[in-house]
């Protein structure tokens, strides 16, 4: 009797305690599909200067559809190759600024500094600025994202 | 192990004492339809669950409403599910009380000593009513707004104070973010702290004094 009464107790449990999980954790592990953004056209970028580009992304979150704004760095030493650099802070993910000043970027919360490619100069940060995939098609600029 | 820790706490709570008392006390012989109030309790729970897990996306205001109750049936896993017991669940919640009720009074098990048992009950049905009136608006869509405008509109045709109950349902002269809003804030905080304290009354009242037994023919006394 009491096993009856604990298996049917627990049944009924997992019956909804499983798609509760599901519920809750569902939307937070769903993973984007990549996909390729235009950022501007090459002509913009200077040489040996990283360049800031910005663009919007529209994207849906939740029921809610948002403008994602997305800036990145863009870097290139003869006009043909481009290093993309993402401006968040691989520390806490604070956005970093291009100092020209000083030629490095700087992140404002906690100090964090990487140089003119993205390696880390001084600070918390673990790794160095993240880099886009990107590809060029009639002199326009596309990062991959995703 | 188990036993040592159940023990542990058996010293500390007293807990098989306890035990004893809500599950292995003496009941007289009854039948099925005394299962009505825990079948009520059981569904009770369901909604609080569901309810709970429905907060965690449901937005109260009216341009977020409907887009998140859409949200939640459609893209979420068992979205559909949570939401759909919980909808059912709360017309179970009118037909048990219901039925409840019914069983309760016609055995006459309302009479002394369970007096507050049953006005505690009676207080009961009346969340449960304001449960599935707060709750209907709250999916903010056509049915929901026009049941609601109804619904406060019958509650405004009361002699004197009519139009003062319904200004203060609506939070104003027609229903609004503001009515959305207080029928939310009503749905998941006022009438569940009402629920819970009323239930503990119920159940403690139910333990204490013990159920009644099926009322018998005794003709020689």
């Amino acid at each position: 009797m009491k096993a009856a009464i604990f298996s049917i107790g627990g049944l009924i449990g997992a019956a909804i305690g499983l798609p509760a999980i599901a519920y809750v954790v569902g939307p937070a592990l769903k993973q984007a599909a990549g996909v390729w953004i235009r950022l501007g056209a090459i002509s913009k970028v200077e040489l040996d200067n990283p360049t800031l580009f910005k663009t919007t992304l529209e994207t849906q979150t939740g029921w809610i559809s948002t403008q994602e704004e997305i800036s990145a760095y863009v870097l290139t030493s003869n006009g043909q190759d481009f290093q993309v650099l993402s401006n968040v802070c691989t520390h806490l993910g604070c956005r970093v600024r291009w100092i020209a000043d000083d030629s490095r970027f700087h992140c404002p919360c906690h100090n964090g500094v990487f140089a003119k490619d993205g390696t880390v100069v001084s600070g918390p940060p673990p790794r160095p600025l993240d880099r886009f995939e990107n590809k060029v098609e009639n002199g326009i600029l596309y990062i991959k994202r995703g | 192990m188990l036993d040592k820790f159940a023990n542990w706490m058996d010293e500390r709570f007293a807990w098989r004492q306890a035990w004893e008392a809500i599950f292995l006390r003496k009941v007289p012989h009854v039948n099925w339809l005394y299962t009505l109030g825990s079948a009520t309790l059981f569904v009770a729970v369901v909604q609080i669950v569901t309810g709970i897990l429905l907060t965690l996306y449901y937005v109260p205001t009216p341009d977020h409403a409907y887009d998140s109750v859409v949200y939640i049936t459609t893209q979420l896993p068992a979205g559909w599910l949570i939401r759909g017991l919980h909808h059912w669940g709360a017309s179970a919640m009118i037909v048990l009380v219901v039925l409840h009720l019914l069983r309760v009074f016609f055995y006459g098990a309302y009479k002394y000593p369970r007096e507050v048992t049953w006005i505690t009950g009676v207080l009961l049905l009346l969340v449960v009513v304001g449960f599935g009136f707060t709750g209907y608006l709250l999916p903010w869509d056509q049915k929901a707004y026009w049941a609601t405008t109804v619904g406060t509109r019958i509650a405004g045709v009361a002699p004197l104070v009519g139009d003062w109950i319904l200004r203060i349902a609506r939070g104003g002269p027609d229903l609004s973010a503001v009515t959305l809003a207080r029928f939310f804030g009503t749905h998941v905080w006022i009438l569940p702290a009402s629920l819970v304290a009323l239930i503990s009354i119920h159940l403690y009242l139910v333990i204490r004094i013990g159920i009644s037994a099926v009322p018998e023919r005794n003709e020689e006394s």
